[in-house]
């Protein structure tokens, strides 16, 4: 580890990397335990639209690990602080359960969109509504531009079609808050206070996660659960730091190797 | 022929193509309101020498319902001087065999009527307004990505045109939604297409160097029509913004207030 600062925080995926649904990963909890154990901050990062960090603690919980409210960064901390930071009053398109993430931001007149996913909100009027505020010069601010998700009857589109149409319609760009974006990962570690390279990543998603906190200055680990397909690994350039079997094991390798 | 512009040009034309929403009228509540001039110029353009078509990416009604609204709003025009995408893509549906799932505004349903939708193997989408739901819009999606050629129809690309309460999101809006969610690119059908334009000159017998298109929307009118050959002019009605004026790939061959002021210049210019 040649030219790199002592490990001072390591990020942690949520989906996929510590739990699969109602499912934690085998011997997930008793690592995250040991990792506690070592002299190095612990954040979970996660790009969620639809879930406040309320509802992500008490899954969490509810499988055992032990983790609190304020080590949770998501891509709707995110982009509340992106909101405070330039004072904006948003129009916010995210689901009812997302909503509690943003108590005390100021919506009365808004100037600026925020898009994360809400099947309830994504219909003709509201689009409109939204389309007219980014045509008057209202900056519109993505949580983050999945494609699709899996839903139980199906996939469904997620928010980037609607953020691309947007972006189409009014010839501008969309300020992406969640992972992969450089920033995400900046604000993450921000009250850590560390800088990137003293931090790791650890994570299923070989582009947002693994790339994302590489491309930030960090190292990435990913580990072969969750969304993880065969060859993942080789879809970034530069390839994760390690590729690992699953989340104990990159505990393992952080503990002795860059402690 | 090169060196001649904007509105020299019109001495040596032989045939005007005319949009229509935000050319002739403006579309809102009820039939919408006619945009004022429009009407007369229209009946000057027919009573000149030059031949005239109206050129369309309406896809809300067909084209019958449609024109019946124009003839309510005043104007003189038939269907067969309308050319419009639905019967397009209805003429590329049954020429490649593809069954069709629409997600297009109800009352343009009928033009779909002789043509095979069941067990879809592709989507087509027009300006579906208000049904442009999330509900709608991911049943497409689930065709699409269900198919293993997924093929896309979009009628116009349009991103927003002006009703008589605000601007609203147009066609290919919902077209690149669907184009990013399912990695493809779609085939657009209509204005700015250059089949479609050449459907309209050929149906009129004309070369493009003799036509000139007038619109409101300077990508799909303008520029659509200037990358087939044809001039194309610009009016400051309907969808126009500023903006317009100094946009970095399209410029127009003129800009003028509004249909009545570009019929004016080109009677003017040909002496009648």
């Amino acid at each position: 580890m040649a030219g790199r600062r002592a490990l001072k925080a390591v990020l942690i995926d949520l989906s996929g990397t510590l739990h699969i649904e109602d499912t934690a990963v085998p011997g997930a909890q008793e690592a995250l335990n040991r990792l506690r154990q070592a002299s190095v901050a612990v954040k979970f990062v996660t790009n969620t639209t639809k879930e406040s960090k309320r509802i992500l603690l008490e899954r969490l919980q509810r499988l055992n690990f032990d983790l609190q409210e304020k080590e949770i960064f998501t891509s709707l901390s995110a982009a509340r602080s992106f909101l405070e930071q330039k004072q904006h009053r948003p129009l916010l398109l995210v689901e009812d359960s997302a909503l509690e993430d943003f108590t005390g931001i100021d919506t009365s007149e808004p100037n600026a969109v925020v898009i994360g996913l809400a099947p309830d909100h994504f219909n003709y009027q509201t689009l409109n509504k939204a389309f007219r505020m980014i045509l008057d010069g209202a900056p519109l601010i993505a949580i983050h531009k999945a494609r699709y998700y899996k839903r139980k009857d199906g996939l469904a589109l997620g928010p980037g079609p609607f953020v691309t149409g947007l972006e189409y319609a009014t010839d501008c760009k969309a300020t992406v808050v969640g992972k992969p974006e450089n920033t995400f990962f900046t604000q993450a570690l921000s009250d850590l206070g560390c800088s990137p390279s003293e931090a790791v990543m650890i994570g299923d998603d070989a582009r947002d996660d693994v790339g994302g906190a590489q491309n930030a200055g960090m190292l990435g680990i990913l580990v072969r659960t969750g969304k993880y397909r065969e060859g993942d690994e080789k879809k970034i350039n530069p390839p994760p730091h390690l590729t690992c079997t699953s989340f104990p094991e990159a505990v393992e390798h952080i503990l002795k190797n860059l402690l | 022929m090169a060196a001649v512009g904007w509105p020299g040009c019109a001495k040596s034309l032989k045939g005007v193509l005319l949009d229509m929403c935000g050319v002739l009228y403006d579309s809102g509540e009820g039939d919408g309101v006619a945009i004022a001039g429009s009407v007369e110029a229209v009946k000057r353009l027919k009573a000149s020498d030059l031949q005239l078509r109206f050129c369309t990416n309406e896809t809300q009604a067909t084209r019958e319902a449609f024109v019946a609204k124009l003839r309510r709003l005043g104007f003189d025009i038939s269907v067969s001087e309308v050319f419009s995408p639905a019967p397009a893509a209805i003429a590329i549906l049954k020429e490649r065999g593809l069954r069709p799932h629409l997600l297009v505004y109800d009352g343009l349903l009928p033009e779909f009527d002789s043509v095979d939708k069941t067990n879809a193997n592709c989507v087509v989408i027009g300006d579906a307004a208000e049904k442009f739901s999330y509900q709608n819009l991911n049943e497409a999606f689930r065709v699409l990505i269900g198919l293993e050629n997924p093929v896309l129809f979009s009628l116009g690309q349009g991103r927003y045109y002006k009703e008589t309460d605000g601007l609203k999101l147009d066609v290919g809006v919902y077209m690149k939604a669907l184009e990013y969610a399912c990695d493809l690119k779609a085939e657009v059908i209509g204005k700015p297409s250059p089949m479609f334009f050449q459907s309209v000159l050929s149906d009129m017998g004309l070369q493009p160097h003799e036509a000139l298109m007038i619109g409101d929307d300077l990508v799909n009118d303008v520029g659509g029509a200037q990358s087939c050959g044809m001039k194309g002019v610009q009016v400051r009605t309907g969808k126009y913004r500023l903006s317009d004026e100094k946009h970095p790939t399209v410029t127009a061959d003129g800009t003028v207030d509004n249909l009545a002021q570009a019929v004016d210049m080109i009677l003017n210019q040909r002496g009648q």
